[in-house]
């Protein structure tokens, strides 16, 4: 359950505070409250609103009545809805908007089903969708994904089940076949009939995973991780794309297997005014180890839509990137760490910005011990996060600026034989795990001005040390500005959200008080 | 235990401006701003050409009145013999609460200012003359308040705030709004609401529709809500009743003084229309605010929604049916007084104010527009100033409060408290102030230093030496915007020997601990 809320007699009959117009909001009776239990809502690029879900009090014998509240970019309450579910076994997975419809994926435990539910920009119920028979993988995938949210975890996302927005055209739901042998995907129109659904081949004699990243209107896209079997330590990831009117899939081909280099994946994407697919990852020396050898630099792959490569642009450290490297930068870069890239954009005035943050797998000593000993269970790998780099490149393709915002240090917890991934999956681990402190990129609807916003703190301390909020801004304008906001409160738990263009929304809860507060934060850029 | 004029605030509190984020908050800005010292001590006179907000490090007076009255609502409203202990304990919170209120709203907001204080003290105590049966101990109080309305309290005390002033045309009205309020204090309004209100909610019926409600286990939440609805109907529905009482109590008041009665329907006419600004024209953004250093353009509120929800506002029965409002609406006091008054009744706009009270009218929006200043609310503050501006160019107080403001702004878009001082706009704003709202949303931290340069060639050179306090703060202020640090720290010297501990000493130049957190 994400936070849950009642409603005291006292509260009821007490006075209310005058309303206020300013961009902030006070939510009375919240009993607890997780970073899920409030998402943003998007419509194209920019966050049009945010979602509250939570349980209220009892229905009736077996159910109780779970809220959905909606308010708008500015924090004003719009509305809300209550479904009658089984008491204290529905939980929400996830929420999605596509420009024309609102979808809710729900978990009943109870029932062990999954349940879709769709509503009209006036918040009227469009469809619904029950999903039985769930398998071995999409259980464990749940179980993962609730057992993430927890307070403490502080922003870390579940990404097990999901549902995607295409806009303008519906949904796609992702699921898992067997014990995580194969997967699924189902598109839904608004009203939750369905599209088309796709599996894995029932012969692949490997096992496949996919994670959607992108939906266009034309494609919908993913990373492919294959591995021979399920405790198998070697995995190969490949870009997908399938036909959003078909599901047909259109792409599958990887990137980490070249005669020349080896190249790891960590960002793909699809360029709507070219046309063309875009694969973003570091390069090696075909022989080389990653983490044990440094990458020789950066690459930028571009597809047609029949998957051939239509150009390669490779921009190495020592030679297009040295030159602009920040002075400040470079003994990160003697340090062996690698660039894990969160987000690629486009610019209206033609230019590409990579945003990327640094990383690397470190001995863990204890473990390392442990393991000599005969210890079982014990991580001998950590991972340690690095400072943000944004990377621009012209529009004919040419790296035209490197800037770099140092921060503090943080680590990660990595699973056992990390130390045998390659460089791209482990980024994609830790990815996953939340361990990165870049938190998300807001750009506005004119693809003019973007803000890559991260937290800054010592994880290792917990969440009580200082946390700062940085923002890294950067347009069309040319000008790149860094803010920094300090997130340090008295509240029990403080999240980070993103907000409309310009704003970042942090909300405080107050378990004493059951209290939860939003407020929009103007940037200062 | 509290009547208002036109708000639908049930209980006596200081209300709050829309964009502050507090009661406390507020209270403690006011405090601060009451606490700082000054070298001088703007007295100025009721023919002076040029007005300035009043200001005062003398706070004892204040303070003994706030004290005085916080004694008299306790006295006054002693625990009642009747009632079980569950009424006599919040009969008792009630009270303490209430008491608090009345001290904090004298202790930080009482202008006791040497032009409009002694004014409406004087239109008070011909009512109180001219109608001797009223309640002894009745005292009138003028608050900063920039928010048109008035209020009672049950000992009565009559809060007047210093935001009606500028609304009315004469003294005649002023006159039939505090009759208003002593009608309300003549009848017990406030203990008898107090008393019916805690009766109902102690009541052996009440009790046992929640123990219902609790043992019904389910849906207790809408349960509650609706009974909580019910409660406030019946409670709005006393209220009105009251409301009805007072307008035709306060027209007998005023009938027997030798204030012009007919005013009194004119007032409620004012009323109707009070949130609306003075003109609905757009604000001269453009010739203040751009200019060849800063060619900003100032592009339209879009007319595109933009929300993405399409949900209809379904309004609640408080807001859709008259009769279940705490106050009628003014149309319906308007034609109850118009039968009253047997049709002799003033509409519509009326001759120009007399000399005297056009002048407390004019030093009163001053006032108002340096109440807002000083609660954070410095979206309002410009807005009023630039809606003045227009009438006296010449004005540098105006000027000098524009500055301050947008020093203000920027300060707070620094500490990244921008979102808690500036509204969001909404359909309850005047247009043109949402206007100004989207631009002020729009704003960079650069912008301000271009904003304050275009203003000050739009208004004119400046003197070579500022002529007051008001004029030296907005000096350093517009030195500091246009980054010319080396000026700043001359004027931040000037200031601090010309004015040790004056009204801006700690708002402009914060020790550095407080300046972090501000």
């Amino acid at each position: 359950m994400f936070f849950t809320k009642h409603s005291a007699l006292t509260a009821v009959f007490a006075l209310a505070v005058a309303a206020a117009s300013a961009q902030t909001k006070t939510v009375d009776g919240i009993q607890n409250m997780r970073h899920s239990a409030l998402s943003p809502i998007y419509a194209g690029n920019e966050v049009k609103g945010y979602l509250m879900f939570g349980r209220g009090d009892k229905a009736d014998r077996k159910n109780d009545n779970y809220l959905l509240d909606f308010y708008d970019q500015d924090l004003a309450k719009v509305s809300n809805v209550t479904v009658q579910k089984p008491s204290g076994r529905f939980t929400l997975l996830d929420n999605s908007f596509n420009g024309s419809a609102f979808a809710f994926y729900f978990f009943n435990s109870k029932d062990e089903t999954l349940e879709l539910e769709t509503y009209d920009t006036s918040l009227k119920k469009l469809g619904t969708k029950v999903i039985g028979e769930l398998t071995k993988g999409d259980k464990m995938m749940i179980a993962n994904q609730q057992k993430l949210e927890d307070p403490s975890a502080g922003g870390m996302m579940g990404s097990g089940m999901s549902l995607f927005p295409v806009p303008g055209q519906g949904f796609v739901r992702n699921g898992y076949t067997g014990l995580m042998k194969g997967y699924t995907l189902a598109m839904y129109d608004d009203k939750l009939q369905m599209k088309w659904r796709v599996t894995s081949p029932e012969n692949s004699k490997q096992y496949e995973t996919v994670g959607i990243t992108e939906a266009s209107d034309k494609y919908l896209l993913g990373m492919m991780m294959r591995r021979d079997g399920l405790m198998s330590r070697t995995i190969n990831a490949s870009m997908v794309a399938f036909d959003v009117a078909t599901g047909k899939k259109v792409l599958d081909q990887p990137v980490e297997t070249s005669k020349t280099e080896q190249l790891s994946l960590s960002s793909f994407s699809f360029d709507p005014e070219k046309r063309e697919f875009v694969a973003v990852g570091e390069y090696y020396k075909p022989d080389d180890k990653p983490f044990v050898n440094k990458s020789l630099g950066f690459y930028i792959k571009r597809f047609n839509e029949q998957g051939k490569v239509v150009s390669t642009k490779n921009y190495g450290w020592q030679r297009e990137v040295a030159s602009l490297m920040p002075a400040e930068a470079k003994p990160s870069l003697e340090d062996n760490y690698v660039n894990y890239t969160h987000s690629i954009t486009k610019g209206a005035d033609g230019k590409v910005y990579i945003v990327s943050e640094q990383y690397k797998v470190v001995g863990d000593g204890l473990g390392i011990a442990m393991t000599a000993l005969g210890g079982r269970g014990a991580n001998v790998t950590k991972g340690k996060i690095g400072n943000l780099f944004v990377y621009e490149i012209d529009p004919q393709g040419k790296l035209t600026g490197v800037k770099f915002y140092a921060k503090d240090p943080s680590t990660a917890t990595l699973p056992a034989g990390s130390s045998y991934m390659s460089a791209g999956i482990i980024g994609h681990i830790m990815k996953m795990q939340g361990d990165f402190d870049y938190q998300f990129l807001q750009k506005n609807d004119a693809n003019t001005q973007f803000n890559a916003v991260y937290i800054n703190f010592d994880k290792e301390k917990g969440a009580a040390t200082k946390r700062v909020i940085g923002d890294i801004a950067f347009g069309n304008n040319g000008k790149y500005a860094v803010d920094k906001i300090d997130m340090t409160s008295d509240a029990n738990y403080s999240y980070l959200y993103p907000a409309k263009p310009g704003y970042v929304m942090i909300a405080d809860y107050y378990k004493k008080k059951n209290q939860l507060g939003m407020k929009l934060v103007k940037l200062n850029i | 235990m509290a009547e208002t004029l036109a708000s639908f605030e049930p209980i006596m509190r200081l209300p709050l401006p829309f964009c502050c984020p507090s009661g406390f908050t507020l209270a403690l800005r006011l405090l601060f701003v009451l606490l700082l010292g000054t070298g001088s001590v703007f007295r100025a006179a009721a023919q002076a050409p040029d007005y300035l907000p009043y200001y005062s490090k003398d706070t004892l007076r204040v303070a003994q009145l706030a004290a005085t009255q916080r004694a008299a609502v306790k006295t006054y409203f002693a625990l009642p013999k009747e009632g079980n202990s569950a009424y006599r304990d919040h009969y008792r919170q009630v009270v303490q609460e209430a008491a608090r209120d009345v001290y904090n709203s004298i202790r930080y907001s009482a202008l006791l200012d040497p032009v409009i204080e002694p004014f409406v003290q004087q239109v008070f105590a011909r009512i109180l003359k001219a109608n001797p049966q009223l309640p002894a101990g009745t005292r009138l109080v003028l608050t900063r308040n920039p928010e048109p309305n008035a209020h009672a309290v049950g000992n009565g005390i009559v809060m007047l705030n210093v935001g009606l002033l500028p609304r009315l045309e004469n003294e005649s009205q002023l006159a039939f709004i505090l009759c208003h309020e002593l009608a309300h204090v003549a009848c017990h309004h406030m203990e008898n609401g107090l008393h019916e209100h805690l009766t109902t909610l102690h009541s052996k019926d009440m009790k046992r529709e929640i123990r219902r409600i609790i043992d019904s286990e389910y849906n207790i939440s809408s349960q509650i809500k609706a009974l909580a609805l019910g409660f406030s109907l019946n409670t709005n529905y006393h209220r009105r009743r009251h409301e009805k009482q007072a307008d035709s109590l306060g027209y007998v008041l005023l009938a027997r003084t030798t204030y012009d009665a007919p005013q009194a329907y004119r007032a409620l006419q004012l009323l109707d229309t009070i949130d609306e600004p003075e003109t609905t024209a757009s604000l001269p953004l453009a010739s203040y605010f751009s200019c060849a250093d800063f060619p900003k353009t100032f592009a339209p509120v879009p007319d595109k929604p933009t929300s993405i929800f399409t949900v209809q506002k379904t309004a609640t029965a408080l807001e859709t049916t008259d009769t279940l409002k705490s106050h009628p609406d003014c149309a319906k006091r308007m034609r109850f007084l118009h039968t009253l008054a047997q049709g002799r009744v003033a509409e519509g706009p009326q001759p120009a104010s007399s000399p005297e009270f056009a002048r407390i009218r004019y030093v009163s929006r001053l006032e108002v527009i340096q109440s807002w200043f000083d609660y954070d609310c410095y979206d309002h503050a410009l807005f009023e100033a630039l809606l003045l501006l227009p009438q006296q160019p010449g004005n540098a107080y105006l000027h000098s409060v524009v500055q301050l403001s947008l020093y203000e702004l920027r300060q707070h878009l620094q500490d990244h408290t921008y979102s808690e001082v500036v509204s969001n706009k909404s359909t309850r704003n005047p247009k043109n102030f949402n206007e100004l709202i989207h631009v002020l949303h729009g704003l960079s931290y650069d912008d301000f230093r271009g904003l304050s340069t275009c203003f000050a060639q739009a208004t004119g050179a400046a003197p070579a030496a500022p002529a007051d306090e008001y004029a030296l703060a907005a000096r350093y202020a517009s030195t500091s915007l246009t980054s010319e640090a080396t000026a700043a720290v001359v004027l931040k010297e000037q200031y601090q020997k010309q004015y040790s501990g004056g009204k801006f000493d700690k708002l402009l130049f914060p020790a550095p601990a407080k300046a972090v957190r501000r």
